[in-house]
């Protein structure tokens, strides 16, 4: 007889450790550890069988992986968790006896811990550190624009503003930005580094108001890493690129709240060249020079003159831009700097934190009302200016040497990766939809009428083809197709499954109102239609007969559906509710779209 | 005396000076100025003196008083002066017995009750108060002593004063006792509480105004009324108040009934009590302190005692601290506050270049990324409604917007609700943006993650692989024929061998003979009663049927259909049992307790065709021939064994297979190959072998209801139908189990049919449709049975939840004839 194997010492059981047993075994505080998982990034699992995990007990509780919790065991911040907790103890101790002279030197010998290794640990490869930036870029892009709080000082604040205009001077510069969306959220931006296609929103910029229901602690854990990777991405995107980091700020900009024009890129290179003069910092070694190192300090003399008067006149970036724009390619550059010929002014009620970022992004040139920031390098009576950006109902003055619209024409124009027709878009204009960039259409969606416009106007013939313009006076045939669609869709409300009563009836309802949308659609009344319907009973020849053939078609398949086992057959309906839903969605959308359509025209009459 | 006493107190508690410096005693005030060092000028004193000498004169005059008295009340004031210039140190000894003795003696003076005599007391008593309650009892009966000489005799010597020492006094008791008595009262005066004053009206404490109405306002110590002063009437007084310059300073004694001037001093009190001030002019809130011990620097140490050795020698226990702090130091363990930090490493570094370049895969960082991890799943992207201006369609109605805020706001689909804004100038601020980046927060660490495995599984590919059910016709499809004529519901339908004539019995109490391909009605037996069954015998030799009519089983002959030969065979048949249960009667007993009866019918039902009649205590529901047309079994409506019986027809026997059977019986049947019979109860078929009598299996079909059952012709699959809409097919070589459960119907099934030659199937459901499937058995036994549905044929319509009540198929053709709740037969081809 083999041994008696001990209950529970392997398996699921051991797979999984419930937070209890992870507490006790990390003697670690409640908090101490929700901080640990927040800045490890570890998360509870759900096993398979909750039981088998939890020995037997059934009680609803929180498993993590066990090796997850042995890894923490080793984590160096623990140990700095609690050196800081006993640092708290003796300042406390030492307020409480009223010995300030100690408690100041133990306030200069404050334990303090970096969130370094954790970075590195998280994320092996830079390219994982890219993909998960989302989250990072939100809550540091909205701690940028929130007041001071408790757990949230002004120096994270600041330092949250710091990082965020690096990170968008790092888009403007490889002019990565791909999507911008004006969302009633915020502003939606989408770039793609390296092949990673980062999102993030940012806050329309109006005081956040600090809600009461939220805790700071446990954000404030989450920004503290998400500042720290931020930081290192930041700082390899720049290097990469060839730009020194940290960027130099410029006080005086930043003193008239220049917004993006506050830091100053600049190029590494000279950088490079000051620590090469200093013999005592030389990292790069005499034989590692390439050839084409040599060329770059060959034409370095030139090229530092051409920055430094450039820096004179206009803004870094445009002449790192230029110094680095040789080595692009011609149509990215072109698909890139869709604004590179534009000179734009802004007026001072649009919102220059996001224009400025998206235009200078796309390639562009912009100045702005002194009201809305310092630094700007045109003024209004400008004659390079082609474009103006303006958002009120009526403009007074205006220079007959540009354009003046709406800030929507810069976003649609980005999305629509070309100079979009301004007609649309000229002051006092209704504007047209807004559309967001990120849905991508697939067979049986809904395209709005704006995008399929905007399609047909680019001729993207190859890439969007199931985009076709819904339009209204379509021919019958594509009538037809609908009316087989939606009894396609009710038929599914058939299926042997949904065997109640109720549903039938609700079926037979649904059909009614498809009907009765299909009469709106035709724009007769719903007694009219029934009345054409039933006088000429469908004429060709051809559609009954096809009819016919669907309808035996859809019989077999339901004869088919009753012989599938029932885990199957559940599939099969689950998939046939969606699409009937989605058909039924995009039903709606149509007769509603048909309405505003009627509206509008009501109206203009 | 007084004065000498006072001043020696002085010096010992220098409390009191305040007390005795104050106005509102200026008798002693008079007397302290010498003594007092504050008062250097006697100038000053005598003015002071001489204005209250006046006021003196005033009260008494007042009190009737002459003005002679007072003088000489002065004088004695003065001599008192005299005598404590002399500042005699006497002695001071304390004795409460003599001081309590004082204040009764003060008592018993008062007997003396002389007005003048009074006031003037009340003067000096109130002097003397000061003193006893400064000093001490002896002081006072010193005084008393002093007075009771002085009230006489005004010149009293200062020499006998001298001399008059307490332990004279103490000495005699008895002469103080006698001494006392013929001392005048003592009036305490100003200085003494008010508990101690006696007022001359002594009611106690009881309301003046009690006394309103009388002529008196109290009771004096001798319990004699004091009369009211006489009043002036009101305009007198009003006149005298005009006159009175004092009116202002003249205040109502109420319990004395009479006006009391107040003086200077008074008024002056009254206002710093008003004004929130000490009352005392004279005090001084910030005096000087005294420093009793620390500004004097004494020369000599108060001890003796040498220095510990701890005042010189350095503390080791210090030294160790010190040590450490030193050590710490030299080690570097210590810093200098506020010195910069000695890392001066970047905040932010290329932390990735090492990782990049180390290949090596036992690193940390690599094991941690080989762990399967789940990344947290990104947040959706916005779509066209959460545009800041979106298409007009994406707008929600109001009623949708209604229900968006009325709904829970955890349960939402969508977390906003979609706006129009128009313009960019007019987007407000989103005031949840922080809630929901928290919330995505608490996802992220909170939410447990599970890896799904979803395969993007299309419905197509889902469908099972069966054959195009037109490459396996034929099969009934069509309605070709409807059998119109019954009145009520036909419960049943039976074809001929031959295959051309159909029978229908029906819920109108006839049996109808139709004509299949012509669909016309051959003839009408009208049994009253509710037909249930109908049923042909299926021997190819006879031209029999059994109709299950109410309790009875009528066997019929349908004599127009066949020719003479079979009739006679089938009336041999039918007939022959008569002779055979004669002789068995004879023979033997008939077993009583079976409930069944071998009628002959009436003659004229024998003329429709009617020659059996069967006659059993219960609805016979069901009726079931065997295959060689011999026997026949019964299902009647009751519970228990006999509710099903097998009659042999030809010797019109009956008999009971199952002494008890569990469960109310649904079916019976009779195996088409094997002596075997079937029978199905609520949830089981049981399947028994009538040669050995014996339980062959039991099926379970696991449904709830059984409503009907066939088996195949080949006689290895049974289907049986439920009225929980299951339609289950068994092989009875394999399970007990169904290999198949098919469920289609959206209503019971009433009926489920084997084609006999087809390899069809079909089931009748109260849905009103009958299903047509394809059930192919093969002969290789490993190969399952083949069931293809095929077809669904819709025509008859639902009466009261009922649809279609039977159908059977056609023996020759590939037909289906089915008959329903509407009264209606349809042939389907």
């Amino acid at each position: 007889m083999g041994k008696i194997k001990k209950k529970f010492s392997e398996g699921s059981s051991r797979t999984y450790t419930t937070r209890n047993r992870a507490l006790r075994k990390l003697q670690v505080s409640l908090a101490d550890f929700r901080r640990l998982c927040i800045l490890k990034g570890i998360y509870p699992v759900e096993p398979r069988s909750q039981k088998k995990a939890n020995r037997g007990s059934s009680k609803p509780t929180t498993f993590y992986y066990a090796k997850d919790i042995q890894l923490l065991l080793s984590e160096p911040l623990i140990a700095k968790f609690r050196e800081h907790k006993i640092f708290l103890r003796k300042l406390q101790r030492a307020l409480g006896k009223d010995d300030l002279t100690r408690a100041k030197g133990l306030e200069t010998r404050r334990p303090e811990y970096t969130l370094d290794h954790l970075v590195i640990e998280r994320y092996p490869a830079f390219v994982d550190a890219l993909r998960d930036l989302d989250d990072a870029l939100c809550m540091v892009f909205l701690f940028a624009t929130m007041p001071t709080v408790s757990k949230v000082t002004n120096e994270i604040v600041e330092d949250c503003k710091r990082l965020s205009t690096e990170f968008m001077h790092y888009v403007i510069h490889s002019h990565c930005l791909r999507k911008v969306f004006l969302s009633i959220k915020g502003i939606y931006y989408q770039a793609e580094i390296q092949g990673q296609s980062i999102t993030w929103i940012v806050p329309y910029q109006f005081s956040q108001n600090v809600p009461l229901d939220v805790d700071f602690k446990v954000m404030g854990t989450f920004l503290q890493f998400y500042r720290t990777l931020l930081g290192f991405v930041n700082y390899r995107l720049y290097t990469t690129s060839n730009l020194s980091y940290p960027p130099k700020v410029d006080q005086s900009m930043d003193d008239s709240a220049a917004g993006l024009g506050s830091l100053r890129i600049e190029a590494k290179r000279v950088e490079d060249l000051i620590k090469a003069t200093q013999p005592t910092e030389t990292t790069v070694p005499e034989v590692a020079m390439t050839k084409e190192m040599k060329q770059r300090m060959e034409t370095l003399g030139s090229k530092i003159k051409k920055i430094v008067a450039a820096d004179t006149t206009a803004p870094a970036y445009e002449s790192v831009g230029d110094a680095d724009g040789d080595q692009d390619d011609e149509s990215q550059q072109s698909d890139n700097q869709l604004f590179a010929k534009q000179v734009f002014y802004l007026s001072r009620e649009v919102p220059r934190y996001s224009l400025e970022f998206v235009i200078r992004a796309f390639g562009g040139r912009l100045g702005w009302d002194q009201t809305s920031g310092g630094g700007s390098p045109y003024a209004e009576n400008d004659r390079t200016i082609t474009v103006q950006i303006s958002d009120r109902p009526v403009q007074g003055h205006q220079f007959l040497d540009r354009i003046y619209v709406q800030p929507q024409w810069v976003y649609d124009s980005i999305n629509a990766r070309r100079l979009l027709d301004v007609d649309d878009y000229l002051i006092g204009q209704t504007l047209p939809a807004h559309l967001s960039p990120f849905v991508e259409y697939e067979e049986g969606d809904y395209v709005p009428e704006a995008a399929s416009k905007l399609a047909a106007a680019a001729g993207f013939e190859g890439e969007v083809t199931n985009l076709k313009p819904e339009d209204r006076d379509q021919s019958e045939d594509s009538e037809e197709e609908d009316v087989a669609d939606i009894d396609g869709a009710s038929a599914d409300e058939d299926a042997p499954d949904s065997d109640d009563d109720e549903e039938d009836e609700d079926a037979i309802a649904e059909k009614q109102h498809q009907k009765q949308l299909l009469a709106e659609r035709a724009g007769v009344s719903f007694s009219e239609y029934q009345q054409k319907q039933t006088a000429k009973p469908k004429p060709t020849a051809a559609g009954k007969k096809r009819s016919k053939a669907e309808i035996e078609e859809e019989e077999r398949q339901k004869i088919a559906i009753s012989m599938l086992s029932k885990k199957k057959r559940k599939v099969v309906n689950r998939t046939q509710a969606d699409a009937y839903k989605k058909a039924k969605d995009v039903n709606t959308l149509k007769t509603r779209k048909a309405q505003a359509a009627k509206s509008a025209k009501g109206k203009k009459n | 005396m007084v004065g000498q006493n006072k001043g020696k107190k002085r010096g010992a508690s220098s409390h009191e000076a305040p007390a005795e410096k104050a106005p509102l005693f200026p008798k002693s005030k008079g007397i302290d100025v010498p003594s007092d060092p504050e008062y250097s000028s006697d100038d000053d004193e005598e003015v002071e003196e001489g204005d209250f000498d006046e006021m003196l004169k005033e009260m008494a005059n007042d009190q009737g008083i002459d003005s002679d008295d007072a003088n000489d009340y002065i004088a004695g004031d003065s001599l008192d002066e005299e005598e404590e210039e002399e500042g005699d140190d006497e002695s001071d000894i304390h004795s409460s017995d003599i001081e309590g003795a004082s204040s009764e003696d003060g008592d018993d003076e008062s007997e003396d009750g002389e007005d003048p005599e009074e006031s003037d007391n009340e003067e000096d008593s109130s002097l003397e108060r000061v003193a006893s309650r400064s000093t001490d009892g002896q002081h006072t009966a010193v005084d008393s002593q002093n007075e009771a000489e002085g009230s006489g005799e005004e010149e009293l010597d200062e020499v006998n004063m001298d001399k008059l020492t307490i332990r004279d006094f103490v000495g005699d008791i008895q002469g103080w006792k006698e001494y006392r008595k013929t001392l005048p009262q003592i009036d305490a005066g100003y200085a003494s509480d008010s508990s101690t004053e006696d007022p001359a009206n002594t009611i106690g404490n009881v309301p003046i105004e009690w006394y309103e109405d009388y002529p008196h306002i109290g009771y004096d110590i001798d319990g004699k009324r004091i009369l009211k002063p006489a009043t002036a009437d009101e305009l007198d007084k009003f006149l005298a108040n005009m006159d009175d310059p004092d009116v202002f300073r003249t205040a109502r004694d109420e319990v004395n009934q009479q006006d009391v001037k107040l003086s200077e001093e008074e008024i002056d009190i009254i206002r710093r009590i008003q004004g929130g001030n000490i009352p005392d002019a004279d005090y001084n809130p910030y005096e000087e302190t005294v420093e009793w011990f620390t500004s004097k620097t004494m020369q000599m140490p108060l001890s003796g005692a040498p220095l510990a050795k701890r005042g010189f020698i350095p503390s080791k226990w210090e030294h160790k601290r010190v040590m450490k702090i030193v050590r710490a130091i030299r080690q570097g363990r210590i810093t200098r506050s506020g010195a910069p930090s000695q890392d001066t490493k970047p905040r932010f570094y290329d932390v990735w270049e090492k990782a990049e370049e180390n290949d090596d895969d036992n690193t940390h960082q690599k094991r941690m990324a080989r762990r399967a991890r789940m990344p947290a799943p990104r947040l959706a992207l916005p779509s066209h409604d959460e545009s800041y201006h979106p298409p007009a369609e994406y707008l929600p109605s109001e009623a949708e917007r209604q229900s968006w805020l009325d709904e829970d706001p955890d349960h939402r689909k969508k977390n906003y609700l979609p706006q129009d804004f128009g313009s960019l100038r007019s987007v407000p601020g989103y005031e949840r943006f922080v809630q929901e980046r928290f919330q995505r927060c608490l996802d992220l660490y909170l939410a447990p993650r599970m890896l799904k495995r979803t395969t993007q599984l299309n419905a197509e590919e889902l469908m099972p692989k069966l054959p195009d059910p037109r490459d396996l016709r034929p099969f009934p499809s069509v309605e070709s024929l409807v059998y119109l004529g019954h009145t009520g519901r036909v419960r049943s339908i039976s074809v001929d061998p031959t295959g051309l004539w159909l029978l229908s019995g029906s819920d109108d109490g006839t049996v109808r003979l139709w004509e299949i391909v012509s669909g016309r009605c051959a003839k009408i037996w009208d049994l009253k009663e509710t037909v249930h069954m109908v049923a042909w015998c299926p021997s190819a030799d006879v031209c029999v049927f059994a109709a299950a009519a109410g309790s009875r089983t009528v066997i019929v002959i349908p004599s127009e259909l066949c020719d003479e030969h079979k009739r006679l065979l089938s009336e041999e048949l039918v007939r022959a049992g008569f002779n055979s249960a004669a002789q068995a009667e004879e023979g033997e007993e008939e077993d009583d307790s079976l409930p069944v009866s071998w009628d002959m019918p009436t003659s004229a039902e024998q003329a429709t065709g009617i020659h059996v009649s069967v006659t059993m205590h219960k609805t016979v529901k069901s009726v079931m021939w065997h295959r060689r047309g011999d026997y026949l079994a019964t299902l009647t409506a009751e519970e228990g064994g006999s509710s099903v019986l097998i009659h042999q027809v030809s010797k019109h026997k009956s008999q009971r297979p199952f002494r008890k059977l569990k469960g109310a019986v649904q079916s019976i049947m009779f195996h088409p190959t094997k002596p075997w019979f079937l029978v199905a109860t609520q949830r089981y078929v049981r399947i028994y072998n009538l040669m050995q009598q014996a339980l062959i299996k039991t099926l379970q079909p696991g449904v709830k209801w059984i409503s009907s059952i066939d088996v195949h012709p080949q006689g290895d699959n049974v289907i049986v139908g439920s009225y929980d809409k299951k339609l289950s097919w068994f092989d009875l070589d394999l399970s007990v189990k169904p290999y198949r459960s098919i469920r289609y119907h959206r209503q019971a099934i009433r009926q489920v049919q084997y084609s006999r030659k087809f390899p069809l199937f079909a089931t009748t459901s109260d849905d009103g449709t009958i299903q047509v499937y394809h059930g192919m058995v093969y002969q290789d036994l490993n190969q399952n049975p083949l069931i293809v549905p095929l077809k669904i044929l819709r025509g008859h319509e639902i009466r009261n939840s009922l649809g279609v009540l039977d159908c059977v198929f056609h023996p020759i053709q590939p037909w289906l004839i089915s008959s329903g709740a509407d009264g209606t037969i349809r042939l389907w081809t």
